[in-house]
């Protein structure tokens, strides 16, 4: 009995048997805890059958999707999906663009531009992003209102309700939606055969020729876009139609404006927000990707007699994007999972359209995890394709 | 050592937060009491019904509005107040004894149904609309209207709107998380007009975009309406710059919900909101209802009060709870018609050829008899 009570005691005192012991009821009621939760869970429905009915509400941004509360709360959600992505590829292009920028100003001699950055950076990554969103909201509400807006012969008009510009329309005899489809897919097409027609003069020094005249890629790109836009017109004979903006009297006197393409001031809040937002750690990325780089090869660039705007696009910035495109990633991702805020000022993105349905059907636990799956999935696309671009980048260094 | 101490404190912390957690709900309570002692096992515990719950537990858990002037919005002094709160405080009194022992818990409007279905609250009084899917589907049980609502549009007074038939091309401001948009959409569909909806979710930056003008309406619950034209800001104009048209875009009878299967503590609920609209009909107020108790003028209110009638017995009609619980609540928060003064009348809301004036009235206001 005495020697039981002895062994107990030593096997008390050794750490090892302690910490097993200790784990082991950490496990036991972390499992609890997690059998608990899942039991709440499921007696909750847990199913979306209910995405098959009618949506029944209103959406107020519709872009390229021609939505409709008759269509179901599938193509509602949808309808959010193409929202955000589209704040996203406008918002990640935006805030490169002004990162880079700022990041480069960080370090320019000129002291007006090196402290205008200083100051955005400082200013905008050290407050909260709702703070700012609703901050855009307000200052693009006081654009003029409606009763107050401005016009230009019927091709703008600029009022709190939406800047409104001319679109290709795409209702009536108008094939809008086609008609940029084709433009982006001729854009797309003439890049990358002009992009491949440089590169293939750069590396290997084979140049297409037209009897004596080289053609380089820039001009194959051109009379290919040309070319099959004009095809296009012919082959398809579709009617294109430019639908403009106007800015009306209803019968009670009251303004209303209608038309054109719609630049929404909840859109530009979000879209200023986050471009803001993001562009200062972009400028922080870029700033230190610059500075990593041994400072010989600025000193050589001058050297060889290249000026200050060659040495950074052709030196420089090429070898930064090597350490910058990581972190970019991060902030990429980070730029998509903040646009989910839009929801407070109205900008109708997925969160925002899942929230409608969840209210309206009363399931939450379900939408919430296809929200998460979505969220998921868009950045797990981000990321490979920034990982496909870091590899190349990183390969050609090689 | 240090690393054994940190674990152990860790340990403490988790199990106490475990069985915290496990308090609001007994059954799992009783199923990790079961797994480590097998002796219990034996005893069948019964799921305990809410009732029972809530007067072992000694409070309310009271899913509320805390941003809705005048039916539940959580004042400068952390207090909560308004029509649906003095319903918490009613049910409380009846059960309880004590109209404080409530826990509020302020809800959005899209957490509201799961925080009921998980037992995180006992009872949800939120401004929250009666519909067939939120009674069956949900598997909630409404228990009596307390409000006659209706769904309206406010505009601006200068606009000219007068119907919704106006308003084609119109964009109109909604606060998300009701049926509101779905409304909105049925009026404005049907009537074959277009109209923007914008779907803000919390009423600030919707205030501020409706400030700017631009939303030509709101739309929203009248009674929710009528709160916020009150409150409109004199800068913008004051609450005369605002009209709300005349039209009802749809039907919204607020009222107390508690979980399906629940009948004890339904049944209480449901009771004391019958038992305070009996009162304002047989005019018993909170001033007058120990009086009244004490020298019961007719056998009917005797019974309402739960006393006994000229030296009779007292009728208990086996709510499991006090006899007196509708005296002890009408004694906490008055009759209806004081809970409808207190709150709603200073929004503008009246009364009076309204549905939500008594059944003797020609309103909606009714009670079973309570025999």
């Amino acid at each position: 009995m005495n020697s039981i009570v002895d062994k107990l005691y030593v096997l008390s005192r050794s750490q090892k048997f302690r910490n097993l012991i200790i784990q082991f009821i950490f496990l036991i009621f972390v499992g609890l805890f997690v059998y608990y939760l899942i039991s709440k869970a499921l007696q909750l429905d847990i199913t979306l059958g209910h995405f098959v009915s009618r949506a029944g509400f209103g959406i107020s941004h519709t872009f390229v999707v021609d939505y409709t509360s008759n269509d179901s709360r599938w193509f509602a959600y949808f309808t959010g999906v193409v929202n955000t992505i589209r704040m996203c590829i406008v918002g990640i292009i935006l805030a490169t663009i002004l990162g880079t920028i700022m990041g480069v100003a960080r370090l320019s001699k000129n002291i007006l531009f090196s402290t205008i950055s200083y100051l955005y950076v400082e200013i905008l990554r050290n407050t909260p992003l709702l703070i700012q969103i609703i901050f855009w909201q307000i200052v693009f509400l006081q654009l003029p209102r409606i009763s107050e807006a401005i016009t230009f012969k019927d091709t703008v008009v600029i009022s709190n309700r939406g800047i409104l510009l001319p679109y290709a329309s795409s209702t009536e005899n108008g094939y809008g939606n086609l008609w940029i489809g084709i433009i982006l897919i001729a854009i797309i097409a003439s890049l990358f055969l002009s992009f491949y027609i440089n590169k293939r003069e750069d590396i290997h020094g084979k140049v297409i020729k037209l009897y004596n005249f080289k053609l380089s890629g820039n001009i194959i790109g051109l009379i290919i876009f040309f070319t099959i836009a004009s095809i296009s017109f012919f082959i398809l004979q579709k009617p294109y139609d430019i639908d403009l903006p106007s800015l009306y009297q209803n019968d009670k006197g009251t303004y209303l404006q209608s038309g054109g393409f719609e630049f929404t001031p909840e859109f530009g809040a979000i879209l200023f927000a986050l471009v803001m937002y993001t562009g200062t750690f972009i400028t922080e990325i870029v700033r230190g990707s610059i500075q990593s780089l041994p400072k010989g090869q600025t000193e050589a660039a001058l050297a060889i007699g290249l000026s200050n705007y060659q040495t950074m696009t052709l030196i420089i910035l090429p070898q930064a994007l090597r350490s910058i495109i990581p972190p970019l990633t991060n902030q990429y991702l980070n730029l998509t999972k903040n646009s989910s805020l839009s929801v407070v000022i109205a900008y109708p993105e997925l969160f925002m359209v899942s929230r409608t349905i969840m209210n309206n059907s009363g399931h939450a636990l379900p939408v919430f995890f296809l929200i998460l799956v979505t969220y998921l999935s868009l950045s797990l696309v981000i990321s490979i394709v920034m990982n496909i671009l870091n590899r190349r980048v990183t390969r050609i260094g090689a | 050592m240090k690393a054994f101490r940190f674990m152990f404190i860790l340990l403490s912390v988790m199990s106490i937060g475990l069985f915290s957690a496990c308090g609001s709900d007994d059954e799992t309570v009783t199923e990790t009491v079961t797994e480590t002692v097998e002796v219990i096992k034996e005893v069948e515990v019964e799921k305990p019904s809410t009732l029972q719950t809530v007067i072992n537990r000694g409070t309310l858990k009271c899913g509320v509005n805390d941003n809705l002037t005048g039916f539940g919005v959580l004042t400068a002094a952390g207090t909560f107040e308004g029509f649906d709160v003095d319903y918490c405080k009613a049910v409380a009194a009846a059960i309880l004894g004590d109209a404080s022992k409530v826990e509020y818990v302020p809800l959005t409007a899209s957490a509201r149904f799961e925080a009921l279905g998980a037992g995180e609250i006992d009872l949800l009084i939120r401004n929250t609309t009666w519909t067939a899917s939120r009674d069956r589907d949900l598997a909630n049980d409404f228990t009596a209207t307390t409000f006659y609502d209706g769904q309206g549009m406010m505009v601006y007074a200068d606009s000219g709107y007068q119907t919704i038939e106006d308003m084609d091309g119109a964009t109109v401001c909604v606060l998300q998380g009701t049926t509101t948009e779905l409304n909105l959409d049925d009026r404005f569909t049907s009537a074959g007009l277009n109209y923007t909806p914008l779907t803000f979710e919390t009423n600030d930056p919707l205030q501020a975009a409706f400030e700017e003008k631009r939303c030509d309406g709101w739309t929203t619950d009248k009674s929710g309406l009528a709160s916020k034209r009150a409150e409109f800001p004199d800068s913008a104009g004051g609450p005369a710059a605002l009209t709300v048209l005349a039209e009802t875009l749809s039907k919204e009878p607020l009222g107390p919900l508690t979980r399906d299967n629940d009948s004890e503590f339904y049944d209480v609920v449901q009771w004391v909101v019958f038992g305070l609209i009996q009162a304002e009909e047989s005019g018993i107020t909170s001033g007058n209802v120990a009086a009244m108790a004490a020298n019961p003028s007719d056998p009917g209110m005797a019974r309402l009060l739960g006393v006994p009638f000229s030296g009779g017995e007292v009728a208990d009609f086996q709510f499991g709870v006090d006899p007196k619980f509708i005296q002890n609540a009408i004694a906490a928060v008055g009759n209806y018609g004081e809970i409808y003064e207190r709150h709603l009348t200073p929004l503008g809301l009246t009364r009076s050829g309204s549905l939500n004036a008594q059944w003797t009235d020609g309103g909606l206001i009714y009670a079973p008899p309570f025999r």
